[in-house]
């Protein structure tokens, strides 16, 4: 094996093994994602905040440097502090006989984990729509800007299962760029005629099904986290299936006809059609429809706010390191393909 | 369709089984194990491959 050859692979061996250490052991950003009593009355109430991911307060933290905002439409409801710990808060609220929204928004503003928000955390029952008496308003105070050290950024729902992002996205990114290099193989087949280009898409076809079976299983585990269903009728996820299993048809279209001469030929005509359908059901469908599903209609994606530096940091090199795992997978089947073509036709 | 609360359920049950519990360390260390699994399974389909294409195109070896 000449060096670049060994770099390159063992390289991506070194990169995964990175976004494994780091992805697992980098510590979340503080989130609300708990409130209780969730519904109030008018008078005075005992409020619990409860947060996940890293403290957001030392363990013997002043009350008096943190506070907590409530917003009803938009005004600011004061509240007063009790108890801080690493992970909860505790505060008094006096709610009055008339609110602006019954739906309550709250803002915990720290010290040094920036501010934590928690959208609809509370629900006045029993109340009147009406502007907040003078002394119970609050005025923001000055937001700090966060000093979290490493840390990936905190996704409500999504929360600690955002590390999933780093095996199922480039799992797919993965799939996608060698089923790719099986179209272009099917073409220059179709173009050509000769044998070497129907191993090409042989081997990617083959690679990218043992990647795309793996993002299928990566997102059923997240779609359990997130969306309590290991899986839901979402365009997206169905689009997804349909495209393994097309893909899982050309296996069969290939075994079905054997030695036939012209198996390289109608195996090319199918693959094109499946990557096709692949850009289809993945890439077009999906955009027209409301999806769950992330950077689809009606949801929103990791866009540039969700990929924070710091995942980015760990992302990046998950992408280059899976694309370069399945190369190698590619060329081996590829190299394999080659081989067992020599023996049968020598 | 409101999703937080099972996101309640689910994010704090997943935050003590992995980081209360000290498990993401394990979990940490099996997927290395798995990863280095792969990785010398490959390398060795690799080698042996490279010994069948030289035999291909030296007959005599």
């Amino acid at each position: 094996m000449s060096s670049w050859n060994s770099l390159w692979k063992w390289g991506s061996v070194a990169l995964l093994a990175y976004v494994i250490v780091r992805g697992f052991s980098t510590p979340l950003q503080p989130g609300l994602v708990e409130s209780s009593p969730s519904r109030l009355a008018p008078g005075k109430h005992a409020l619990t905040l409860q947060a996940v991911g890293q403290p957001f307060a030392e363990p013997d933290a002043e009350s008096a440097d943190f506070s907590l905002i409530l917003r009803s439409g938009k005004e600011l409801v004061r509240t007063d502090i009790t108890a801080i710990t690493p992970h909860s808060v505790e505060a008094d609220v006096i709610i009055p006989e008339a609110v602006p929204s019954p739906a309550m928004d709250a803002f915990l503003f720290t010290p040094e984990a920036g501010t934590l928000f928690l959208g609809n955390a509370f629900f006045v029952e029993d109340a009147a729509v009406g502007p907040l008496p003078a002394d119970l308003r609050a005025e923001a105070p000055t937001e700090v800007a966060p000093d979290l050290g490493f840390s990936f950024p905190y996704q409500p729902t999504i929360v600690e299962s955002i590390r999933n992002l780093l095996w199922h996205v480039p799992m797919w990114f993965a799939m996608f760029f060698v089923m790719g290099i099986g179209f272009v193989a099917s073409l220059a087949q179709l173009r050509t005629g000769l044998v070497k280009w129907d191993l090409r898409a042989e081997a990617a076809v083959r690679t990218g099904l043992v990647f795309g079976i793996l993002g299928l299983a990566t997102g059923s585990l997240w779609a359990r986290f997130t969306w309590g269903a290991w899986w839901v009728s979402d365009p997206q996820l169905n689009g997804a299936l349909v495209t393994v299993l097309l893909y899982s048809g050309y296996r069969v279209l290939r075994a079905a006809l054997g030695e036939d001469e012209r198996v390289g030929r109608i195996a090319a005509v199918y693959n094109v059609f499946a990557f096709v359908m692949l850009v289809i059901l993945l890439m077009v469908l999906p955009r027209y429809t409301e999806s769950l599903h992330p950077g689809k209609d009606g949801n929103p994606g990791f866009n540039s706010y969700d990929l924070d530096n710091s995942l980015r940091a760990v992302f990046y090199p998950a992408v280059i390191g899976w694309g370069a795992l399945c190369y190698w997978m590619y060329t081996l089947r590829l190299r394999m393909n080659r081989v067992e073509h020599h023996l049968l036709t020598r | 369709m409101n999703f937080r609360p099972m996101a309640h359920l689910f994010a704090n049950a997943l935050e003590g089984f992995f980081f209360g519990s000290g498990k993401a360390h394990v979990v940490t260390g099996v997927a290395l194990i798995i990863l280095a699994g792969l990785a010398m399974s490959l390398w060795r389909m690799d080698r042996r491959l490279r010994r069948l294409e030289s035999e291909q195109h030296d007959p005599k070896a």
